[in-house]
């Protein structure tokens, strides 16, 4: 199902993991979300970020061994997990939700991801609660 | 505590789907401590609702709200008024504060969000594991603090039946035997002349089969 509007992205971060560039979110319209640490990722956050209208979700934690605060990526991913099978459940997709493991300074792997995203979009199709919000 | 786990969610979507006002009611006690009804589940929940019935293109007013406990009567109290508002209560309570909302509000629709498992603790972080039958005759005295009603698969009460393996349950082998664990307390405590005394064949008038229970604390009743 093709998306006929630019796609929009919500992207939760841990600020070691992503710093933002120009042209990093070419193609899509991009909400970022900072965090001090991933395993602030909480799973209402993702969802009610859904139903803030965006297309995909994507959470960018560090490497699990290299969180400054321990498990913070390993509890991120949980939650991530988590929140992939009430999408599944409730018939959204849970492949609209991502987490990568990247580091700040990695800005092709990171604008691949983005891109990637954007493509598969164009497979899975938009938030198919999306249109339905005021 | 009580342990409780959330109802799949398209099992609690079609207990909704009736209604056009759903109050999400979290209970902030026993069921936030194992992760399945405090104000994060009652805002997961509404969330994942809202977007369901989204998707669905159906329209729902979903309020949140959590109290302290569902279980009295003093704090149902404080979500009068939401469940005023609404066409139905989704209870993420046990069945006891399920029933105690019923109890309360007489017109108003309850619904469960919840299945009631069992009276627990966590074990180590997000592990609950049963420790109580509610049986209504305690002899935890005798056996160290162990159990073994509630905690041996065949609830033998005097000595282990021989199937364990390691100190495991032959029933399910993730599961520590109790009678192993018995043992090895008494044994630390001194105490294992407890295990010389027979225990007569267990008097379950005190437990469900008697049917529901009722406490009477006289001292409290005017």
């Amino acid at each position: 199902m093709k998306i006929n509007n630019t796609p929009k992205l919500t992207l939760f971060h841990c600020l070691n993991s992503f710093e933002e560039t120009a042209s990093m979110f070419d193609g899509c319209e991009m909400k970022t979300v900072k965090m001090a640490c991933s395993s602030m990722t909480k799973d209402v956050h993702l969802l009610r970020a859904f139903e803030a209208g965006s297309d995909a979700v994507l959470v960018l934690v560090c490497s699990d061994k290299g969180c400054r605060y321990a498990e913070g990526s390993i509890r991120a991913r949980k939650r991530v997990d988590y929140v992939k099978t009430i999408l599944d459940d409730i018939g959204m997709d849970g492949r609209r939700l991502k987490i990568f493991n990247t580091s700040a300074k990695d800005y092709g792997s990171i604008k691949n991801i983005i891109q990637n995203t954007i493509l598969e979009l164009e497979i899975i199709g938009p938030n198919p609660a999306l249109n339905h919000f005021n | 505590m009580i342990t409780a786990s959330q109802k799949p969610i398209n099992e609690i979507i079609e207990l909704v789907e009736p209604y056009k006002k759903v109050l999400i009611l979290g209970c902030g006690t026993c069921v936030k401590t194992c992760f399945s009804g405090g104000e994060d589940e009652v805002a997961v929940l509404a969330s994942a609702l809202r977007l369901s019935f989204k998707k669905m293109v159906r329209s729902i007013e979903i309020e949140e709200l959590t109290i302290e406990r569902q279980c009295e009567n003093e704090f149902i109290q404080e979500a009068s008024s939401g469940i005023a508002r609404n066409d139905a209560v989704l209870s993420l309570a046990c069945g006891a504060g399920v029933q105690a909302l019923a109890k309360q509000f007489l017109k108003e629709v309850v619904l469960p969000g919840l299945n009631t498992t069992f009276i627990g603790i966590q074990e180590s972080p997000g592990i609950f594991t049963e420790e109580c039958s509610g049986c209504g005759n305690c002899s935890l005295a005798i056996f160290g603090g162990i159990c073994p009603v509630t905690r041996c698969a065949k609830k033998l009460l005097n000595g282990p039946c021989g199937g364990s393996q390691k100190g495991f349950c032959e029933i399910d082998p993730d599961t520590h035997c109790a009678w192993h664990l018995i043992i090895e307390r008494l044994t630390t405590l001194g105490q294992m002349d407890n295990l010389k005394t027979y225990i007569p064949p267990k008097n379950w008038n005190t437990s469900l089969s008697g049917g529901p229970r009722k406490l009477i604390r006289e001292d409290h009743i005017i």
